[in-house]
Formats: C-alpha cells, structure tokens, sequence
C-alpha cells in the first residue's frame, strides 16, 4: 500500500517538475552557444506565468472541444507512460503482465492527440503540422515495435520490471547495440523534437501550435515536456538497466539514467537541423526500419544461443 | 490593486516580439536575435509586442490591421522610424534605435504590470466573409459539392497531383504580407495538395530593401574596398541566419548573426562553417530540389546567378579589384545548396579581400555600377524577383519551398539607403 503511494507520488511529482526539468536543461544546452539567453533558473517559470497571464486566443469556428482537449489528453498519455516505468523491483505505479505493450499503445495514441491539436485549430498551418505528423508518425511506431520486441526478447516477457531484471548480467544498451539510437530517433519523433520537429516546425510558423496561446500554448508544452520525459525513463527502463546499479538506491539510478537520455535528446535537438519530411520518410523506411529488422534478428539469435 | 506574484514574474520573462518590417535593416534585426531580453516569435498568436519599424504602404495596411488583431491580449504595439496608422489607439512610439530594446523590455513590463491597457482590437471580430447559410449543410451551395463557405472555396481538388498522380483535396489561402518566412511586403495565393504546392500566385511584392549606406556611397565616389565587402559579408551572415533559424539551427544561426555584428577584416568563418558541416545540414535538409535556370538566375543577379553558374560580378571590371587578383567565385548547380555555399564562399572572399584592401588602404575605381550583395546595379537597380517564385515553387513540398524562398534574395532595391542605427 505505501509503495503504491510512493510511486503514483513519484509519477506525480514527475508531472509537476518534469516541464521545468526539461526548460532548464534546454537552457543549459543551448547557453554554451548564447542560441537560447536569458534566466536560466527563472526564466522558465516566469515564461509560464507569462502564458498564464496571456489570453487564449480563438480562431474562425475552430473545434473548441478537441482543441481544449488534446493538451491534456496528450498530457495523459504521457502519464500514462510514467506509469509503467520501474524506479525499483517494487516501486512502480501500474506493474501490468503487458507493461511494454501498453508504452507501444501510448506511441500509436499519441498520433491521434497530436494530430486532434492541429485539425482542430481549423486554421492552415497548424493542420499540415498535423497531416505530417500523421503521414510519419507510423514509420517511428514500427521502428519502435521492433526495437521493443528486441529488448522484451532476452527478459521473456512483456512486463517493464522483467526487461530490467534481464538486464542483471549485461545491459540492452551494449547487448543490442542498434536498440538505443534506433529507440533515441522513435523519441524525437513521437515529441516532435529537435531534428524531428516537423509537426510544430518553424516552416510552418510553429505548426500544430501556430495558432494557440496563453494556458492552452502552456498546457501543450507541459504535455510535450512530460512525454520527453516519460520517454527519457523508459529508454533508462529499456536499455540502460533502470534501477540496477551499485551504491545508490535505485530509484536514484532511474533519475540519473533518464536525465543523461534526457539531456542527450535535447543535445541532439540544439545540434541537428531539421530533417526535411520527405528525407525523413526516406531515411525511416529504407534505412532504419532495415536496421530496427537486424537489431530484432541480432535479439533473436542472442536469445536462442543464451 | 496590488500585482499579483504571477503578473509579477510575468513581467520578467523575455519579451515575445513579432516584428512587421516595412524598412527591413540587417543592423536591427542582429540586434533583437542577439538581445538576451528578446525573443524574436515566428506567429503573431504568441507575441506580447507587435514591432513595427518603418512606414507600412497604404496597400498592405488592412494586412497589418489583421496581424495587429491576432495578437492576443495583453499587447501592445511599438513603432519604430514610422507613423502609427490612424486607428491605433495609444501606441507607443520610439525615436532612436538605441531606445528599443528598452522600450520593449519597459512596454511589456507594462502590460504584465497592469500599468498599460492592451492595445485595442481594430476590426470587428467576426469572420471575414459572412456565412451564406445556403445548400443542404450550410455550405453555400447545392448539393454536396459547390459553394463557398465562409467565402473561401471547399477544400475539393480541381487540378491533377502534381507529384505522384495520388490526388488529394487541394486548400487555397492567402500567404502573406507579413508571413515572417516571407520577404515582407509579399503576398501570395497558394494552392497545396497535400503538403505540395500546387499553384503560388504573387499578389504583392516584397517590399524593397535598404542597403548599407557604402553601396549607395559607392556609385558616388570611390569608397574603401575594405569597408565595402565587410558590408557585403554582413549582409550574407544575415541572411544565413535566416535560412538557418528556418532550419531549425539556432544555435549556428545565432552565431551566424553574432559575427556579422563584430565582423571586422581579422574575422574568421572556419568555426561557422565547420559548425554547418558538422550539423549534417546539407544531407538532411532539402537543398538538391530545384535548379534556377540561367534565365531566372540572371534575373536575379547577384549570388544567386553566380550559385547558377553565370560569371557575372561588376568588381570584375574595377580596376582596385583586379590588383588584388580578384575572380568572382561561382557553382554550377543552381539549387538552395549551392547559393548556400555560395554565400559561404562570398563571406569568405569578402574577408579576404577586405584584408588586403585594408593593408594598402585601397578604394573602389569605378563609380556609377557597383556590385551589391543583391546584384549589379548600374543603370537600374536591382529589380524586385517576388514573380519568380509563381514559376519555381509549383511542384515543391512546402518545407522544400520554404527553404528555396530563404535561399534567395528577392527584394528590389530602394533608392534611400539605410539609416544608420544609432
């Protein structure tokens, strides 16, 4: 019972200081370069109080209940997904027999969620952010599903806790090679971060999000905050050994773990240009599905000679 | 009524600008992407302060009046070098570009404070076409198909794809004239198909550009060839920090915007561009699509008729360029590629020339024609090439086409050069 509250505590407290975790790290990334000045500490907060000051703008007949709506729901979804990560071999709000694919079904859901956010604008921009959202968020699923079959393979099992138990003698990360980068690139896509910022993209004068302000702008960007950072945790779960490691307890390794996946992300997200989508599909399809096909064949055959 | 704490750390966040540029000014533009108080914001939706700097011509006020409208409230709007237009109520005015950073910062301040009144809304709110009320769902028609609702026609395809034969419902709207990935002052009907650009019709061209002072000087007397291609390298990073701030680099674009404000004749730009090969942006971005024809190229002029392989640069004809050996550099491809590198490679020689024109303090030969960043100007200057873009687009994917437009230099010329900052 106490450790049911400790960990829906701790998915709680995630939501709150996840967001400015990720605007403060941001900061710190993009400082070194001056690309991104200002308060580092502060600015994060007053920015959203800024938004909550500002008014929340309508557009000609949009689709006022959707576009209310898909913040939170995508907010949930990232919840949802905080859920099911392991801190410890106890601590962990919802430890399902299906734990990964529940992760899988917040990958496909979030298309539907980000895509509600941009038609429901009715206004252009924001629904070609939505279109190519669509048109490319199924090539990162299926990268994603192979690459979390790969790891489910060794742990026999479908369930979060199991996959980090199977990592005891040697972490995905170094047993499937190709299983983190491929699973890094699912992740700027299904938060359209950085490089694969193609649904909320400068071309597109901020895309899905072009023509929302004040608590709705906020609330989006809270939700896309949190789904960065469920993301970072599960990576952490899947590849990095969650919470195995010496001296410290191991809910401790879990944030450690998903701060560096964390930061790396949005490294990659400072120093990577935009891809253009028609690469983008290109580069999904005929070169990292491939991949994500061996690194399953690379699982596969280490679990049967193990 | 005392401040809340939420207005009162409001008040310290960085100040969303949208600019509206009716003089555009290189200088000005460094100066708020550099600013660490200012955030430069591609949508009106989410600026706290409509910047407006220059005078806006009568044709493109009802377009300002709408973008003014979209800003969402509080606001204000501050006008820099020019008039506010008539309707606008208790605007805030600046004098001299020294005072604008701190007039934003102060004006924000402001709003957030509850010390100032949000800017009042200047055309009623309701939609700009009524609705017609007609047809089986309101649709303006008879049937299910016809009609224009709301004034704007359906979203149902009349014309072939221009792709792959897989035909979509096409979306007809108007861009522009303050769409910040634009030229200012250009305005189009673009007709997509998906995410492809089945027709672009220019209603308005950009509005013309305001050169450095030294151009204009240029055509009058000899000026100091150093001081002169130091002018021309800025105008470059310039406009590299557009196209890399539509990229998605900001950092590099930051840089890019940060040297062309210490540029001097001792500058390097080995660090930028090993920045831009490593970010892998010439792999991952769309730059390989279209090639400008000499024709168009040529129309043009300048860096982008020589990306397009035509040899043509007036400081071949100087006499204080040809003592320092000088040879227009020129690519072949005329894609967005190549007017990349040849804006790289145009900073880089105008350094080096600067360098050795600074060490025998050497001054232009010829007056009268002078090479800009924009093209020759001799007899004429530099003709506005908004057009050109009803030709090249069609057929492109939007983010393809966003890409081109920034590649380019299509603004005219204007007579009056640019006003020095203070």
């Amino acid at each position: 019972m106490i450790e049911s509250l400790a960990s829906l505590l701790m998915v709680t407290v995630v939501l709150v200081l996840g967001p400015y975790v990720v605007a403060v790290l941001d900061r710190l990334v993009a400082t070194p370069t001056g690309a991104m000045a200002g308060d580092v500490w502060l600015g994060p907060l007053s920015r959203a109080a800024w938004l909550l000051t500002q008014q929340a703008n309508a557009t000609e007949a949009p689709d006022w209940q959707a576009w209310r709506l898909s913040p939170a729901l995508y907010l949930a979804l990232a919840a949802v997904g905080l859920a099911v990560v392991p801190w410890s071999p106890t601590l962990i709000a919802t430890d399902l027999v299906t734990s990964v694919v529940l992760w899988g079904s917040v990958e496909a859901l979030a298309t539907v969620v980000i895509f509600l956010q941009g038609w429901s604008a009715n206004a252009v921009l924001p629904l070609i952010g939505a279109y190519r959202y669509v048109a490319l968020g199924l090539s990162y699923i299926l990268i994603s599903m192979f690459v979390l079959i790969g790891v489910a393979l060794p742990a026999e099992s479908l369930q979060w806790t199991q996959v980090v138990t199977a990592q005891e003698s040697l972490w995905n990360v170094i047993r499937q090679p190709l299983g983190l980068p491929l699973f890094l690139v699912v992740g700027l896509g299904l938060t359209f971060w950085g490089p694969l910022n193609l649904a909320d993209s400068t071309d597109l004068a901020g895309g899905t999000s072009a023509e929302v302000s004040g608590p709705s702008r906020l609330a989006w960007e809270l939700a896309r905050a949190v789904m960065l950072v469920a993301f970072s945790a599960i990576a952490a779960t899947a590849f990095l050994g969650g919470w195995l490691g010496p001296w410290l307890p191991g809910p401790v390794w879990v944030l450690l773990k998903t701060l560096a996946v964390l930061a790396l992300l949005l490294w990659l997200g400072h120093r990577l240009p935009r891809v253009a989508p028609e690469r983008c599909v290109t580069l999904m399809w005929v070169v990292l599905l491939p991949l994500s096909f061996v690194d399953l064949i690379w699982a596969g055959v280490l679990a049967l000679w193990a | 009524m005392a401040v809340s704490w939420l207005r009162q750390l409001a008040a310290r966040s960085r100040v969303p600008v949208f600019p509206v540029w009716g003089w555009h000014d290189d200088a000005l533009l460094a100066r708020l992407a550099l600013s660490s108080q200012v955030e430069l914001v591609d949508s009106p939706r989410h600026a706290s302060v409509l910047l407006v700097i220059g005078e806006i011509p009568a044709a493109l006020r009802d377009g300002l009046r709408r973008l003014h409208d979209q800003l969402p409230a509080p606001f204000a709007a501050v006008w820099l070098r020019g008039a506010p237009i008539v309707a606008l109520g208790a605007p805030v005015q600046i004098a001299r570009d020294d005072q604008l950073i701190e007039t934003l910062v102060r004006t924000h301040r402001e709003l957030m404070l509850g010390q100032r009144e949000s800017a009042p809304r200047l055309l009623p709110d309701e939609p700009p076409n009524p609705w017609k009320g007609l047809g089986d769902d309101g649709h303006g028609g008879e049937g299910m198909m016809g009609g224009n609702p709301y004034g704007r026609p359906m979203a149902m395809n009349m014309q072939n794809d221009l792709r792959d034969g897989l035909t979509l419902d096409s979306l007809t709207f108007r861009l522009g004239p303050f769409f910040p990935l634009l030229p200012a002052g250009l305005c189009a009907e673009v007709t997509l198909q998906g995410d492809v650009i089945q027709s672009w019709e220019t209603r308005h061209a950009a509005l013309p550009q305001r050169l450095d002072p030294i151009f204009h000087a240029a055509r009058q007397h000899p000026v100091s060839i150093a001081d002169l291609e130091l002018a021309r390298a800025r105008h470059h990073l310039v406009q590299l920090y557009r196209a890399l701030h539509l990229a998605g680099l900001e950092h590099v674009a930051h840089q890019a915007v940060s040297l062309s404000q210490r540029l001097t004749s001792s500058s390097r730009l080995d660090g930028l561009r090993r920045q831009l090969m490593r970010s892998g942006i010439f792999r991952l971005a769309a730059m390989d699509g279209v090639q400008l024809d000499g024709e168009l190229a040529s129309h043009l002029g300048g860096p982008a008729a020589r990306a397009a392989g035509l040899e043509v640069d007036l400081r071949t004809n100087d006499a204080s360029y040809q003592s320092l050996g000088f040879r227009p550099q020129y690519r072949t491809a005329g894609t967005t590629r190549a007017r990349w590198e040849q804006w790289l490679g145009e900073i880089k020689q105008s350094l080096q020339l600067a360098r050795q024109a600074e060490r025998d303090n050497l001054h232009t030969a010829n007056t009268g024609a002078v090479e800009t960043p924009r093209g020759p100007w001799a007899d004429e200057r530099p003709a506005d090439g908004s057009a050109l873009l009803d030709e090249v687009l069609p057929g492109l994917e939007w983010d393809e086409a966003m890409t081109l437009i920034a590649s380019l230099d299509l603004r005219a010329v204007a007579d009056a050069p640019r006003e020095a900052s203070a």
